[in-house]
């Protein structure tokens, strides 16, 4: 049956009305739905109120913890003249007067002395968006301790509002050229990640090279030629007990420590001349070796599992990173195709990232990353001669040395994982080289 | 038609076949007098005759003749004889006319006495004839009386018939006129209704172009509003994206529903985190970004504020 004309125009009107009220009820009443499919990755504002100190060393704890943050790249600061107060108590923090100085976040805190005769230090994150308390922890130690109190506190405000654990609390490893000439003298040292409370663990007249952390942060391996030849030695941390554990002919170097700490990769060159990448057992000295070529193989690196190293080759004419299993037999594979020099291999923690030194088109040696899942490869630094990358162990920083000019002596330096923030730790008498960056510390 | 007009029909019919039975009858029974006279002396009879054609004038009705007035005035010339043998004298009397007038006085006595006898006959049947005559005028004049009684109750009839038929035809007539009357009406309103059609057709047409107008217009609306609605999700969209700062572990295959509360203003009252796979950090961000882009933008005009608004946070890369 058709309709009739009315009929149809009353259809009409009342589908137009349905249809406007389509349109209408869910602006009106129903929830409108959005989809964020990006961000940016600034900054975050925060704001680090200066703490209130009882007597110290002079250490800032705001200072350092405003240091380390800003430093890592993920977060910057506002600064102190541009603060609308100065609380050191939660209860004091009017959320809207931070909110509206910029600040998405608020630290405050006190180092209190303790009836033990020592200092507290309390911390509080406050998030001025939400009115919220994210994390509030007390740290108790000696006056000498109150700076890695501070980089503690820095940890757990950095892992709260990024959600990577933070790695300042952690410790880094590298060799300091001192004097010159007949003074010259070759140290080891260990200072903390912000290059603050250095501790000389090794000085020697002979060149010290390759240091590298055991991932339980006891010891650490490094190549010596105290003995006029090179030689692998590893040293306890904390008690200085070092032990050698390769002297053989030919090449004893780069050593690298398993991820259980019971080996450690080696390179040796023995009579052949060919520098070869070999697994030395540690508790019962017995070496595999990995590669047979008549090339370089060098720098070997462990990957996360323990199943693989990566290793630097010049089989193909000029140095590229390889990877081979740890069980003898296994086929190398070439991992590195960009640009024609690629060294120096150190993969992060997840496994997911391997920083190395290349060389550019301008014959500059610069930080890079690749990616080992899909093979991105990005340059990160821009120096002269930036080299020996090592990943902080929450893979968000890379610590490297760098050699600003011509003639310059060498300094460390970090640089973030997206190449946006890069940061020179404290500078050091005379010349520093191959760093290594220590695991968090348990 | 109606029962009534039937009923009508039928009655005029009736009336009609009963006044042309009468007349029927009428001249049966004048014919049947014509031909079968009452048994009557020869003398030539001074009457008048009542024929045929004048019970039919009669029965006309429209136009009376003298025929018919009333039977006294016809009465003197009727009983008024012409008195012929007393009028001629006798001749002188002889004997012989003596005798012969004896006789013939005799013969004429004889004569006389016949023609007394004649007289008195005559006279008898004169006055049979009288009596006939006045039989017959009384018949006649019954007869008359009673054609003019029929005459006058065919007359009624007619005029009864008539007046039936006059009132039949003017109910026809009125009828007529009803039903012309009905049928102008009926034109009228067959008219009217066309006009009515007409203005109505017209006023659903002009609806139609008005509804379809305002379809458009609704449509044109719903459409702006729409594309309005979708510019403004963009907006919103934009800008809380600008205030994401992602952390590191808001990966892709990050999927997290937070359903924010407004005011009018666009200021954020409330967040609330429905599904989420992130982590703390990723949790905080989301929140922070919404609260960090308030106050939202107000949407356009013809869109309601929304005081609920659901936010997927999904990273593509």
């Amino acid at each position: 049956m058709r309709p009739t004309p009315r009929a149809a125009a009353l259809l009409r009107t009342f589908l137009a009305v349905l249809t406007a009220a389509c349109f209408a009820a869910p602006a009106a009443r129903a929830q409108l739905k959005l989809e964020i499919t990006s961000g940016v990755t600034h900054p975050v504002p925060i704001a680090i109120v200066p703490f209130a100190e009882a007597p110290t060393d002079g250490t800032d704890v705001a200072d350092v913890i405003q240091h380390d943050l800003v430093g890592s790249g993920r977060f910057t600061e506002l600064a102190r003249n541009r603060m609308p107060a100065t609380p050191t108590n939660a209860a004091d923090v009017k959320f809207q007067d931070w909110k509206a100085a910029g600040s998405d976040y608020v630290v405050v805190g006190q180092v209190t002395p303790t009836s033990g005769g020592q200092l507290a230090l309390d911390f509080n994150l406050l998030n001025t968006l939400t009115g919220q308390s994210i994390a509030r922890q007390r740290f108790v130690g000696t006056v000498a301790s109150l700076r890695n109190a501070a980089h503690r506190a820095s940890d757990v405000i950095y892992q709260a509002v990024t959600g990577i654990r933070g790695a300042f609390a952690t410790r880094i490893a590298y060799v300091a050229i001192a004097g010159a000439g007949a003074d010259e003298r070759f140290q080891l040292v260990i200072a903390d990640a912000d290059g603050y409370n250095q501790h000389l663990i090794l000085q020697s007249r002979f060149p010290l090279m390759s240091p590298s952390w055991s991932p339980d942060g006891q010891w650490l391996a490094y190549v010596s030629f105290e003995s006029h030849l090179s030689a692998v030695y590893v040293q306890r941390v904390l008690t200085g007990q070092r032990t050698c554990v390769s002297m053989r002919a030919g090449i004893n170097g780069a050593p690298a420590w398993s991820p259980d700490s019971k080996k450690l990769a080696l390179t040796l060159s023995g009579d052949s001349g060919h520098p070869q990448i070999y697994i030395l057992d540690l508790s019962t000295q017995h070496l595999t070796r990995l590669t047979d070529t008549p090339a370089i193989n060098t720098e070997a690196t462990w990957s996360p599992d323990g199943r693989s190293i990566y290793f630097t080759s010049d089989r193909a004419g000029e140095p590229q990173i390889y990877k081979i299993g740890t069980t003898p037999g296994s086929a190398p594979q070439r991992i590195t195709f960009t640009d024609e020099y690629n060294a120096g291999p150190h993969l992060s923690a997840d496994g997911k990232l391997m920083a190395m030194t290349t060389r550019d088109d301008s014959g500059s040696y610069r930080i890079a990353v690749q990616n080992l899942t899909n093979g991105d490869f990005r340059v990160l630094t821009h120096g002269r001669l930036d080299q020996s990358p090592s990943f902080a162990p929450n893979g968000a920083s890379i610590i490297y040395a760098q050699r600003p000019g011509q003639g310059q002596a060498g300094i460390l330096a970090t640089i973030s994982v997206d190449g946006l923030t890069g940061l020179s730790l404290k500078p050091t008498q005379g010349e520093v080289r191959d760093p290594a960056w220590g695991p968090f510390i348990q | 038609m109606t029962s009534e007009s039937v009923r009508d029909r039928w009655l005029s019919i009736g009336m009609s076949v009963l006044l042309h039975g009468s007349l029927v009858a009428l001249l049966a029974i004048g014919w049947w007098h014509f031909r079968h006279p009452a048994p009557a002396p020869t003398p030539p009879i001074d009457a008048t005759v009542v024929d045929a054609r004048t019970l039919k004038g009669v029965g006309a009705a429209s136009t009376p003749t003298p025929k018919l007035k009333p039977a006294p005035q016809t009465q003197p010339q009727q009983t008024v004889p012409p008195p012929a043998q007393p009028a001629v004298g006798p001749p002188p009397p002889t004997p012989d006319e003596l005798a012969m007038r004896q006789q013939a006085a005799q013969q004429e006595a004889q004569h006389e006495a016949e023609a007394q006898k004649h007289l008195l006959a005559r006279q008898q049947a004169e006055q049979e004839k009288q009596a006939r005559e006045e039989q017959d005028a009384e018949a006649k004049k019954a007869a008359e009386a009673k054609a003019a009684a029929q005459a006058k109750k065919l007359a009624q009839a007619t005029k009864l018939a008539d007046a039936k038929k006059k009132a039949a035809a003017k109910l026809a007539e009125q009828k007529k006129l009803a039903e012309e009357r009905k049928l102008v009406e009926a034109k009228k309103l067959a008219a009217q209704r066309e006009a009515e059609a007409a203005r109505q057709a017209e006023a659903e047409r002009r609806a139609r172009v008005a509804d379809l107008q305002q379809s458009l217009r609704e449509e044109e609306q719903a459409s702006a509003a729409s594309g309005a609605l979708a510019s403004w999700q963009s907006e919103l969209e934009s800008r809380i994206q600008q205030h994401w700062i992602r952390p590191p572990t808001a990966q892709q295959g990050i999927d997290c529903i937070l359903n924010v509360s407004l005011v009018s203003g666009g200021d954020v009252t409330g967040v609330s985190l429905g599904q989420c796979n992130g982590d703390d950090a990723v949790r905080e961000s989301i929140k922070n970004a919404v609260y960090a882009a308030s106050p939202l933008p107000p949407p356009p005009n013809n869109i309601a504020y929304p005081h609920q608004l659901e936010i997927e946070f999904k990273p593509t890369n």
